[in-house]
């Protein structure tokens, strides 16, 4: 399984954990599995079924954007990163 | 031994003798402009740097005044400058004159908005990021495509930052990464996650190394990636963004649509991160006359001004109001409570 990594302002939403062993074979699937498990943590990601436009999702250090969006094919220990927008300074 | 007066880079020695950057690299520091947006955190530590480092010509711009609670991580600042109610902007200009009397630094206390950042940033040859909002952060990226200029992105909040170095048609711009701002309520923000001193002295740190490169045209070592780092976790990340360039529809990279310069995106009054507090901004075209004002509001409470602020206390609200009319108004998050606060004492 892949692994998710929390961005530390979402990990309430994820039972306090910093990472997330999730099923599946793309980007997409793993983000729904994961939305599945901890509900509050996919209204943090996603408006509907698009991903909110201020979250962005790494696979291992390559945006997604880039590469298949959410189609994007994830493999075995493949790590699936939550980057947050960071305002403060 | 005491520097031969005749070699002005005496001073920068130690610098100088660093192979990548030595005396042309000095020399184009000096005659360097540089526009730092924001002087709290991140851009105390920025201007430290740059202006020991030699940056010729430096613009502080910066709409907030000190407070106790910014000791804690604002290394310019203490606790004589609290009590003197002085702007960020001027207190920190006061300290950088006496570490480095041979460059020119100019503070601007004012809020940057669409109507004077063009001017504000017109002239430098690098705009830095140390300002604590994204509704500023697209300001300035919007500027800084529009005239070609670079800017470095910085953002810290707890123990982890990110940065990022924008060198316009070379790299993604901020809205390539982020496309719009978390709505409020939906990150953390300094007063629910606090932030640490360090935390912000790395990012800072790495902002102004990019800063020393840009300005002395050392571009084969500038930074491609999204930087993030934790200094409680230990994580240190290289995320890779080159790739977004031209694969995202910017708005504002590829369409060069600038919706934040033309002042239809965001607004003029807004609630203060963790403050309790609102601003309220309301530009005048002359500067406000404080001997009249606080003529007017001492009956209705406490008054006390200098130069750059007014203080005014009244049923449990705090004004501060600088010349050119803008407002902090303490005691609420409430906007629209804040515009009739300020609508009632200073007027419109």
């Amino acid at each position: 399984m892949a692994t998710v990594r929390i961005p530390t302002p979402l990990r309430p939403h994820a039972g306090g954990q910093d990472r997330v062993e999730t099923a599946g074979a793309t980007v997409g699937e793993i983000l729904a599995n994961l939305g599945t498990a901890f509900p509050t943590l996919r209204e943090r990601l996603f408006d509907g079924e698009e991903l909110r436009r201020f979250v962005n999702v790494y696979l291992n250090n390559e945006d997604i954007r880039y590469l298949d969006d959410l189609a994007t094919p994830v493999a075995e220990n493949d790590e699936v990163s939550i980057i947050p927008a960071v305002a403060g300074g | 031994m005491p520097a031969p007066p005749h070699d002005p880079l005496e001073r920068y020695s130690r610098q100088v003798r660093f192979p990548s950057l030595g005396q042309a690299g000095q020399r184009a520091l000096l005659a360097s402009k540089v526009t730092l947006c924001g002087c709290g955190a991140l851009g105390t530590v920025l201007a430290n740097h740059l202006a020991r480092a030699g940056v010729g010509n430096l613009r502080i711009i910066d709409r907030d005044f000190i407070e106790t609670h910014n000791l804690q991580r604002q290394i310019l600042f203490n606790e004589q400058d609290v009590r003197d109610n002085l702007p960020k902007a001027e207190a920190a200009v006061r300290k950088l004159r006496s570490i480095n009397s041979t460059i020119q630094i100019e503070p601007v206390v004012t809020d940057i908005d669409h109507t004077n950042v063009l001017d504000l940033v017109g002239d430098a040859d690098l705009i830095l990021d140390g300002t604590d909002n994204f509704e500023t952060r697209y300001l300035i990226n919007d500027a800084a495509i529009k005239l070609g200029k670079p800017w470095v992105y910085g953002g810290v909040i707890g123990s982890e930052g990110q940065t990022m170095t924008i060198v316009p048609g070379k790299t993604p711009c901020l809205r390539c990464l982020i496309e719009t701002a978390p709505p409020p309520g939906m990150t953390p923000t300094c007063e629910t996650a606090g932030v640490l001193g360090p935390a912000v002295a790395v990012i800072a740190s790495l902002e102004a190394v990019e800063a020393i490169k840009l300005l002395t045209g050392a571009n084969d070592a500038l930074n491609r990636d999204l930087i993030m780092i934790d200094i409680w976790d230990w994580t240190f990340r290289q995320l890779k963004v080159a790739g977004l360039l031209g694969k995202i529809d910017c708005p504002c990279c590829k369409h060069r649509r600038f919706e934040w310069l033309e002042g239809g995106m965001g607004s003029h009054t807004t609630t203060l991160c963790g403050r309790n507090a609102v601003q309220v901004a309301a530009r005048r075209p002359e500067p406000l006359n404080f001997a009249e004002l606080s003529q007017r509001l001492e009956p209705l409470g406490e008054v006390r001004h200098n130069a750059f602020m007014l203080r005014f206390a009244t049923e449990g609200y705090e004004f501060t109001i600088f010349p050119d009319g803008r407002a902090i108004i303490k005691g609420t998050n409430d906007i629209a409570k804040a515009r009739t606060l300020y609508a009632q004492f200073v007027g419109s």
